[in-house]
């Protein structure tokens, strides 16, 4: 690792360890590592000049970093280091489109201190150490998956030592899931059931299908991450909520949603205080990462008016800084609100689109 | 004494009523047309300058010659809608219109449904539209019964609502023929819930693309920019007809050149034909799409202009068009066989080709692409009635022929 990389993740790592950055320090540090990406990352900085950025222009605040589309990621390396020096790299999914492109790291250190600190914090703030029974990708199986990397970090220094991975190819192991929940509750080791939304809906049908219904130890807990991107089945939040509580018997105040993506090293959480409910609840980024929201041409919009969301993560040191989704939210006091799409919105027109194209092709 | 019902008339008399139904609402004024343009702009989200001239394409398109040319293109005669007319060999032919019709429209393109349901009751076939947007086709039939009682019971409009409403199930089973518009769900659900012995005429969602000659490309100019553009961005480009990519062939240099004519003929077609209202998520993804050509043109190069209602983007052969609401893009080749390997690669449904000149090359291009229609760049919108939609025949689903020997 180089020397300026270095010294940026000992800044960036600090304000992981202070849970804390100040308006004022989060955009030195951000200024500090655009300069640091623009000289290393060569498409980025392409990018940033024809926005009129570069090493002589730097931004002057947020708004003006410029972000890369999350879809850039698919385009070419968006890395500030040779590709030898990679030891990490996650697939990105790419949504709607077909084909997924990498997310790489030359160290691991900022991605785990980033991902622990926001955990501690937002999943485990009563220090209970959980038994992580886990809906995601197996990274054994999947070693590139941001998701399953992630739990397994958290699962590893997290963890009572012991925790099982429960999906295979997209199929769920019920009866090893269902032994293990048992073991569990013999012991009263309350769990952490972190799962993606449309693996929860498999459990829950599951356990609907046999009318059946669990009782997680007290303390137990759910983290729910993930939409239904080119899924068949929908459930709305709401119902999600409510029926897993009814099946797992865990409050709707320990079901917490995760909001990250593959394109990010950090994750934002369900604001503690927003849990009561369903919906709306509130995302809240840790210190070092912050959104704005913006419109069609990338100008940020008040508080509570919808548009897309931009995230800007000083964690990822070794891409890019600022990245634009499509994604779409609002921002609120205290943090995001995210919207799914609109269930009643009105179809229009006779044209091929994206989706089904995609889904012709198979 | 019986009502008359459209068995009754003659099939001229017929298509005098729908002709003068049709001219009544060509009048941006008539009340039953006002309404309906706002009950499309409520629900659909696009300007008023966009709807009037869907509407006004719609109902000058509906005239008596229009529907006798194509009456008879398919059938020989309007006459045989009324009788066996004896031919040459001595076999009489009656081209007899089918007792029930019912067109679905599951997605709302401003009155697709309504060509479609009037050839049926040109057979004299009763109808049900099922349509999302419903005020116009109700409204339409409405005066379609002014002009004759006999439209009272022939022509029924009924709201779809996604294929909930119990009474489709017996539409479906017992109709002769079912008309659907759709995504590739709808139309299979509806297709499952028809009879064995329903004819069913399935519309798909489809893309439509251009082709700018050698010589289209030199001859480009503010006009023919602005037929081109319109093509493309009426609509929100959410048309089958909407043109999706245009190709471009031709020297070095001749992509940016058209890039820079078509990015003002998209200013000006702002202008004419403002953008309406879009969701949320359609905005997102055509933001997106805009970020994302940017990062393209700043780190591989190629053209890229951003008007700020549309964008002018130099595509690539291998990425498929993205089918967005103000996306224009242009993509270079060196001949029309990269035009054939495109649409094979992306295995694209096409309905139009837009061409500078219709010309053989032009017509044979469009037969390798599968396209069902080649036609002038500014037509593409604005196909005639007697045109084959879909590749499908007018009036032909909806008769059954009796052959009297």
């Amino acid at each position: 690792m180089s020397d300026p990389a270095a010294a940026l993740d000992a800044r960036i790592l600090a304000a992981i360890a202070a849970y804390a950055l100040d308006d004022d320090a989060f955009l030195a540090l951000a200024v500090d590592l655009f300069a640091y990406q623009i000289a290393n990352n060569r498409p980025y900085a392409a990018f940033a000049r024809s926005l009129g950025f570069d090493a002589d222009r730097l931004p002057q605040s947020l708004e003006e970093i410029p972000a890369a589309p999350a879809a850039a990621f698919k385009e070419q390396r968006l890395a500030t280091f040779p590709p030898q020096q990679c030891v990490l790299w996650f697939q990105t999914s790419g949504t709607t489109q077909g084909t997924g492109g990498r997310h790489e790291f030359d160290s691991p250190a900022l991605y785990e201190a980033a991902l622990l600190a926001s955990f501690d914090r937002m999943m485990l703030a009563d220090g209970q150490r959980l038994r992580y029974l886990l809906l995601v990708p197996d990274p054994r199986h999947h070693p590139h998956s941001s998701l399953g990397f992630m739990m397994d970090v958290v699962a590893e220094w997290r963890g009572d030592g012991e925790h099982g991975w429960y999906v295979s190819d997209d199929a769920l192991a019920l009866e090893p899931f269902l032994d293990d929940v048992q073991r569990a509750c013999s012991e009263d080791r309350p769990v952490c059931l972190a799962t993606t939304a449309f693996a929860l809906v498999a459990l829950l049908d599951a356990l609907a299908s046999a009318s059946s219904t669990l009782s997680l130890p007290r303390g137990s807990r759910i983290m729910e991450t993930g939409g239904f991107k080119g899924r068949s089945r929908i459930v709305q939040r709401d119902d999600l909520y409510r029926e897993a509580a009814h099946r797992l018997g865990v409050p709707i105040s320990m079901i917490v949603a995760e909001y990250g993506m593959t394109e990010l090293s950090s994750q934002y959480y369900d604001a503690l205080e927003s849990r009561s409910v369903t919906e709306p609840r509130v995302k809240r980024a840790p210190p070092w990462l912050r959104s704005l929201v913006v419109d069609d041409q990338g100008r940020p919009v008040p508080d509570g008016i919808v548009g897309s969301i931009r995230h800007i993560d000083l964690a990822n040191r070794g891409s890019v800084i600022a990245v634009d989704t499509e994604d779409l939210g609002a921002a609120v006091a205290g943090g995001l609100v995210l919207l799914g799409r609109e269930p009643g919105a009105e179809l229009r027109g006779c044209s091929l689109d994206a989706e089904t194209l995609l889904r012709r092709r198979g | 004494m019986a009502e008359e019902t459209l068995r009754d008339l003659p099939a001229r008399a017929i298509i005098g009523h729908i002709a003068e139904a049709a001219a009544r609402w060509r009048n941006a004024d008539f009340p039953p047309r006002v309404r309906a343009t706002a009950s499309i702009e409520a629900r659909l989200g696009y300007s008023l300058p966009v709807i009037e001239y869907a509407l006004d394409r719609l109902f000058f398109g509906i005239t008596a010659q229009g529907l006798e040319t194509a009456i008879t293109a398919e059938l020989g005669s309007v006459e045989t809608l009324d009788g066996p007319l004896l031919h040459e060999s001595a076999v009489g032919a009656w081209a007899r219109g089918v007792e029930w019709a019912v067109v679905v429209s599951s997605d709302t393109t401003v009155g697709v449904a309504l060509p479609a349901a009037l050839f049926a009751l040109c057979a004299k076939a009763r109808v049900v539209v099922k349509d999302r947007s419903d005020a116009l086709v109700a409204g339409f039939f409405e005066t379609l019964a002014e002009e004759h009682p006999a439209f009272s019971h022939a022509a029924i409009a009924l709201p779809w609502d996604g294929g909930s409403d119990p009474i489709e199930d017996e539409l479906f089973t017992t109709a002769d023929v079912v008309v659907a518009y759709g995504r590739d769900e709808a139309l299979a659900a509806i297709r499952g819930r028809c009879g064995p012995e329903t004819r069913f005429v399935p519309f798909g969602h489809r893309a439509s693309i251009g082709r700018l000659s050698a010589r289209g490309v030199q001859e480009l100019d503010a006009m023919r920019a602005d037929a081109l553009v319109r093509d493309a961005l009426l609509y929100d480009g959410e048309g089958c007809l909407s043109l999706h990519a245009t190709f471009v062939t031709g020297r070095t240099g001749a992509l940016a050149q058209v890039a820079s004519l078509l990015a003002a003929a998209g200013e000006r077609a702002a202008l004419e034909f403002p953008v309406g209202t879009r969701t949320p998520e359609r905005i997102a993804a055509i933001a997106g799409y805009r970020n994302l050509s940017r990062y393209r043109a700043a780190t591989r190069g190629g053209a890229m202009i951003d008007t700020g209602t549309a964008v002018v983007v130099e595509g690539s052969l291998d990425a498929p068009p993205p089918f967005l609401p103000g996306a224009l893009v242009v993509i270079p080749i060196s001949g029309d066989d990269d035009v054939a390997a495109y649409v094979a690669a992306h295995q694209l449904p096409v309905q139009a080709l837009g061409v500078d000149v219709v010309d053989p090359a032009a017509i044979e291009l469009a037969a390798r692409i599968g396209a069902v229609r080649v036609c002038l760049f500014g037509t593409m919108q604005d196909p005639p009635l007697a045109g084959h939609h879909g590749g499908e025949p007018r009036i032909s689903p909806f008769v059954r022929w009796l052959d009297t020997q």
